[in-house]
């Protein structure tokens, strides 16, 4: 395949550039078991396409003595087993990018790992292709992993699949072998909803059907693998035929003169003169001009990065979608999605996230997982908290309204990506469905007594104080002596604590993770409220997650919350024991109990900071009331 | 194809078949299937027609004659003076009879004295510069803009589409202009004037018609000192029509009140001038060099929206000219918002330090420069610490200094996958901890084109915009769009030593030289750039971008087998990386 090309680049070099700088480019995923051969497969497209230089051929050629399983002759998969790590443990972790090019194309592979704990290297890895191949070893026929990947490309919406039945060479090149996978893949893949599935039965390391249609295979007539990558359509185009939008990524603003709003085109085309949306805010406009540095553009498509100017001074920021007005984004802030988790820390619901999406960011709560889906299986199960690699059906909601598309529609403005809020983590992976029109229809009812009467009334500014501290620091010990003495002088007030608040309100919830959030999440709720009816709040619970912590700081407001970190250090609290909860979380009677087997994340920058293991009780809510009194909380 | 293995008469035979279809309108496919030579083939015997006629296109036997010997370097510039001063046009005087072409030049060589074969001569005339690549190489108008409309009709009318280009050619100390036409078979005709003006201008154009034969249609960029008013002049004269394109860079030398300068719209000039705001349409499918473009963008302004304090780390090498490119598209019409950060190691090239600064206040960026002074006190250097050390204590420890210094939160690299395995699995954003190490075994996932730039105040993130380009991507975007890079890049006569196997520069006298060594004059280039006791040169005579990249297509070894640090092993990068080399 590349003698032509050499005699070119030796003969004609500008037209070799002519021709290689008018390239498409096509991103595609190799994806399936642990032993199919994908790294093979890559290493032998390198191979032929003539990418490798001598040197890196040598360096394989040596690592081939040392790791290589093929015996004498040269192992293709050492040439893609990037990480020292991985060589020595023969399997790939991460996500590796592969380049080659052909004469019509150049390609980009994102190379992943089969096992189930690496599902989330290779959602990552198919989030950014055109296309799929999935790898089948032509002696296991299709396996739990070639289901479970196959649902993956399915569920990322990928539209062109490949189904690479390899080593062919070790089935006698049968084609009633090859039948046989097919139709059973075909069947399955029906049900997951992948259409567009395109077989091929080949040899990697043989390089049949590869680049060059096989002499041992007569009775396969389809494309070879290369062929079939040549010309598969890439998303870029795809998108082009779907509405306009641009998700604004900068505002540009060199001087008074000029306001362009930069991006990239993520669906759709636009041309000067076009009407448009800006969302969520709803405003209208028209197109000015499609600004480059190479000078204006008449027309802008999909997958272009550009600026453009409006007929009108409207408000603008990074965030916001542009659309075209005729079919333009829907906003909501509550959502069905489908969830990817990535991290080890399992998802909660009710615990905030940053979400992404486009180039917004807010604060998103997973409201309810409505059930996991087992990747093997499809089976759907109940589920309180999605693991490491878990997939789930969730309802989310936000705390301000976002311009969206459902992911089916689009995919560049329908998926998003949650953040973990405290370590900045990504922590999940999400395709909107559809809106859930639900708050739209529930309006707040303005009342005319409202807080601040409220408040005026009792003579009081109101406030929760927030203690948090391992069991046996002495929390409501002190909350109970704050709250004496703010009786004393005259304060409406409440102690919210585990007796009050877990024989009732919360009598449903356990201690696994999933339940403290909740547990947390309620208990802010109802300190909000209180706030609002004028009350001095006291809550003691351990609250052992930051991000709880932080999530009832939002639902109270900044201003109105104060948290008290009672410390101790562990040695002393166990000493105490107050319950004798210690011992028998020792004695392993008690799961989940936290600074024995369930971690505590003590405060960063909490208000108020009391230490009980040199205070006393009565010292220590001294120490809050004179600081609730220097915040102006309390009259001096 | 073996069309190697036929006797030399066959294949002769076939050229000049396949030359007579050509000239029947066949296709190149048509042609190729039917008398059995390749493309490329096919086209280099149009070529050879095209240069020297039927009897241009049959090959000659293999290997030189025995009388031609490769011509001394000085022999060489002899000829280029004598050759500019017998072309040289006087002035006011008209092209007529004057027009030059690779056949004269052979010829005239051949009237010197100088038996050389065609290949030959051409070389010769492109590293005098008097065979500038053709315009037309690259583009491709896409149906539905208006050059798509102009070319096309210019086929149906059996017009000849040439390329108007002028080139500056130093002779001396004075500097010449040559004014080009390419022809869409590789056929370049031209003139040498000390100005062009609108006279030589329309002359010029006529003459091209002469010895093409066909009526002419036009084509040029509007930044090379060819002006709009000629142009129309010469098309109420003739009655033809031209196609004017926006300029592909900004030019050094137009400072001409009268030019057009660069950025204005194409205009085709047979339409009226006032409707004429016919902008580019989009092109039917962005080609890879689009689409990574249109990434790498993305991603520098991702960064600018979220850092709150961005630096551009610049290397002065190759990859970091396209970065400060993109970066310039990126936010245009503002200029980038982020300083560039060299850290020197103080043994770079001599060149790359000139380079560096002019380059830096061409395009408007702040230069910040951070040396590691303890270590350059100490007297750390590549010579008598060793390449490791010498990197770890002047680029490494230099580069945390430098971020912790001024705080920089995300740092711009232009780092590529393709260079190196462990880079392969890198992230485009990459985070590093509060003691910038990499922790390769848990990056975070980086799903669609939705990058997480949140991190703890102590973290920093690397961020690599041309994570998906090529070594062959960057020189092609080079080429396309003119950008700038070091000399050292292109071939020229260096002292230099061997040692190790390995070709070094001595750049300065810091360079001890080991018993017997004696630094030599030799014809050499860089392909990858760093300091230079550490960066092996190739002996080379490639003197154009396009000679570069035919070279490195043709090479057999990669890109950083010139740079010493990485030969150590093969986990030696993935090490570098965790302890926070870029």
């Amino acid at each position: 395949m590349n003698q032509p090309n050499h005699d070119l680049i030796a003969s004609d070099i500008d037209a070799y550039l002519n021709q290689h700088e008018n390239k498409s480019l096509l991103r595609f995923i190799t994806c399936g078991s642990v032993d199919d051969g994908k790294s093979t497969l890559i290493g032998r497209l390198l191979y032929e396409s003539k990418v490798l230089f001598e040197d890196q051929l040598d360096a394989v050629a040596s690592d081939s003595k040392k790791w290589g399983t093929q015996g004498k002759e040269m192992d293709f998969a050492l040439l893609v087993d990037g990480l020292a790590a991985e060589r020595e443990q023969g399997i790939t972790i991460d996500v590796a990018y592969r380049f080659f090019s052909t004469e019509n194309r150049k390609f980009i592979v994102a190379d992943t790992p089969g096992h189930e704990q690496y599902t989330r290297n290779m959602v990552t890895g198919a989030s950014t292709c055109d296309a799929a191949v999935i790898l089948c070893d032509a002696r296991q026929g299709v396996l739990t992993q070639t289901r479970r990947h196959s649902y993956l490309l399915s569920l990322l919406g990928i539209r062109n699949v490949i189904l690479a039945v390899n080593k062919m060479d070790l089935m006698n090149y049968d084609e009633s072998v090859y039948d046989d996978i097919v139709d059973t893949y075909q069947a399955f893949a029906k049900d997951i909803g992948l259409e567009n599935v395109t077989a091929i039965p080949m040899s990697a390391l043989r390089g049949d059907n590869i680049l060059q249609r096989s002499p041992k295979m007569p009775w396969y007539h389809g494309p070879t693998l290369l062929s079939y990558l040549e010309t598969a359509e890439v998303n870029d185009e795809h998108r082009r035929n779907a509405p306009f939008r641009l998700p604004v990524q900068w505002v540009n603003r060199p001087n008074l003169d000029f306001r362009g709003f930069a991006g990239s085109i993520a669906s759709g085309s636009v041309k000067p003169g076009d009407t448009i949306r800006v969302q969520p805010s709803g405003k209208t406009s028209s197109v000015a001009r499609i600004v480059t540095q190479d000078g204006d553009l008449a027309e802008a498509v999909a997958g272009q990065s550009v600026t453009i100017t409006l007929a009108d001074e409207i408000d603008v920021s990074r965030g916001d979608i542009i659309s075209t007005t005729e079919n333009p984004a829907s906003t909501a802030d509550q959502f069905e999605t489908t969830i990817v988790w990535m991290h080890e820390e399992p998802l909660h619901s009710g615990r905030p996230y940053w979400l992404k999406i486009g180039t917004k960011t807010v604060s998103a709560t997973v409201t309810q997982i409505k059930h996991e889906v087992n990747v093997n299986t499809l089976e759907q199960t109940a589920a309180k908290q999605l693991e490491l690699n878990a997939i789930g059906i969730c309802n989310i909601s936000t705390d301000q309204p976002i311009a969206f598309d459902a992911f089916e529609d689009n995919q560049e403005t329908g998926s998003f990506i949650l953040i973990d809020r405290v370590a900045n983590h990504t922590v999940g992976a999400g395709m909107l469905h559809f809106a859930l029109r639900r708050s739209e229809n529930i309006h707040m009812q303005a009342t005319d007594v409202n807080k601040d009467r409220r408040s005026e009334l009792k003579g009081q500014k109101p406030a929760v104080v927030w203690f948090t501290g391992l069991s046996g620091a002495g929390k409501s010990t002190v909350a109970n002596i704050v709250e004496k003495k703010l009786a004393a002088a005259g304060h409406h007030t409440y102690l919210l604590d585990g007796d009050n608040v877990r024989h009732g309100l919360n009598k449903d919830l356990g201690f696994t993770d999933s339940d403290r959030v909740e547990n947390i999440r309620r208990i802010g709720e109802v300190a909000g409220l209180m706030v609002d009816a004028g009350m001095i709040v006291l809550t003691a619970f351990i609250s052992p997650f930051r991000s709880e912590r932080a999530l009832a700081r939002s639902i109270v407001g900044e201003r109105e919350f104060i948290e008290v970190y009672v410390e101790t250090p562990l040695a002393i609290a166990e000493e105490r024991d107050p319950k004798g909860l210690y011992k028998k979380a020792r004695r392993g009677e008690l799961q989940n109990f936290t600074g024995i087997d369930s971690p505590y994340e003590a405060p960063e920058s909490a208000e108020i900071l009391v230490d009980t293991g040199t205070l006393s009780a009565e010292q220590a809510a001294e120490r809050v009331i004179a600081e609730l009194r220097k915040r102006g909380l309390l009259e001096p | 194809m073996s069309n190697t293995t036929s006797p030399i008469k066959v294949l002769n035979e076939r050229r000049l078949d396949a030359v007579r279809r050509r000239l029947d309108g066949e296709s190149l496919a048509d042609v190729s299937s039917a008398v059995g030579l390749s493309v490329p083939t096919v086209v280099a015997a149009m070529k050879a027609y095209d240069l020297g006629g039927w009897d241009g296109v049959a090959v000659k036997p293999r290997g030189r004659p025995a009388a031609t010997k490769a011509l001394t370097p000085e022999k060489l510039d002899e000829l280029k003076s004598t050759l500019i001063q017998t072309a040289l046009l006087g002035d006011g005087e008209l092209p007529q009879h004057a027009l030059w072409t690779a056949a004269r030049v052979h010829e005239w060589l051949n009237e010197q004295g100088v038996a050389v074969s065609t290949a030959t001569a051409s070389r010769h005339s492109k590293s005098w510069g008097l065979a500038p690549s053709s315009p037309a190489s690259g583009y491709k108008p896409a149906p539905g803009t208006e050059s798509h409309r102009f070319t096309t009709e210019a086929r149906r009318l059996k017009r000849r589409l040439v390329w108007l280009s002028t080139h500056p050619i130093a002779a001396g100390d004075q500097t010449h202009t040559l004014l080009c036409a390419h022809t869409a078979r590789g056929l370049c005709l031209w003139v040498l004037v000390n100005r062009v003006e609108q006279n030589t201008f329309i002359e010029f154009l006529s003459a091209v018609t002469e010895h093409v034969g066909t009526a002419l249609a036009p084509v040029t960029r509007l930044n090379q000192g060819i002006e709009k008013t000629w142009i129309q002049q010469w098309q109420q004269q003739t009655g033809n029509s031209a196609l004017l394109l926006p300029a592909a860079m900004e030019s050094d030398n137009s400072n001409s009140s009268s030019t057009i300068t660069a950025r204005s719209t194409m205009t085709a000039l047979n339409q009226t001038p006032d409707k004429a705001s016919d902008l580019l349409l989009a092109p039917e499918q962005l080609t890879h060099l689009q689409r990574l473009e249109a990434e790498s963008i993305h991603i520098m302004r991702e960064v600018v929206a979220e850092a709150e304090n961005p630096v551009m780390l610049y290397s002065i090498g190759k990859d970091s000219a396209v970065m400060l490119h993109l970066a310039v598209k990126a936010f245009y019409p503002a200029p980038p918002p982020f300083p560039l950060l060299h850290v020197d190691t103080t043994w770079k090239f001599q060149e790359m330090y000139k380079f560096r600064d002019s380059i830096a206040k061409d395009l408007g960026f702040e230069l910040l420069v951070h040396r590691n002074e303890e270590g350059i006190k100490q007297g750390v250097s590549p010579f008598t610490h060793g390449s490791e050390l010498h990197t770890d204590i002047l680029k490494t420890q230099a580069l945390k200094q430098a971020l912790d210094k001024h705080g920089f939160d995300v740092a711009f690299g232009g780092a590529r996958r393709d260079e190196e395995k462990s880079r392969a699995k890198e992230r485009v954003f990459s985070f590093r901890t509060s003691a910038h190490r990499w922790e390769p075994k848990s990056q975070r996932p980086e799903l669609w084109s939705l990058y997480n730039a949140k991190k703890r105040k102590d973290e920093s993130i690397r961020v690599f915009p041309l994570s998906n380009w090529t070594e062959l991507d960057i020189w092609q975007y080079i080429h396309q769009q003119s950008i700038p890079i070091v000399p050292l890049y292109f071939s020229g006569e260096r002292p230099v030593v061997e040692r190790d196997g390995q070709i070094i520069m001595v750049d300065d006298d810091r360079m001890p030289l080991l018993e017997g060594e004696t630094p030599e004059m030799k014809r050499v280039r860089f392909r990858t750039l760093g300091c230079y006791p550490l960066t092996g040169a190739v002996e080379s005579n490639a003197t154009t971008l396009t000679d570069i990249i035919q070279e490195m297509l043709l090479a057999t070894t990669s890109e950083r087998q010139g740079r010493l640090i990485d030969h150590d092993t093969s986990a030696s990068m993935e090490k570098k990386k965790q302890e926070g080399y870029f």
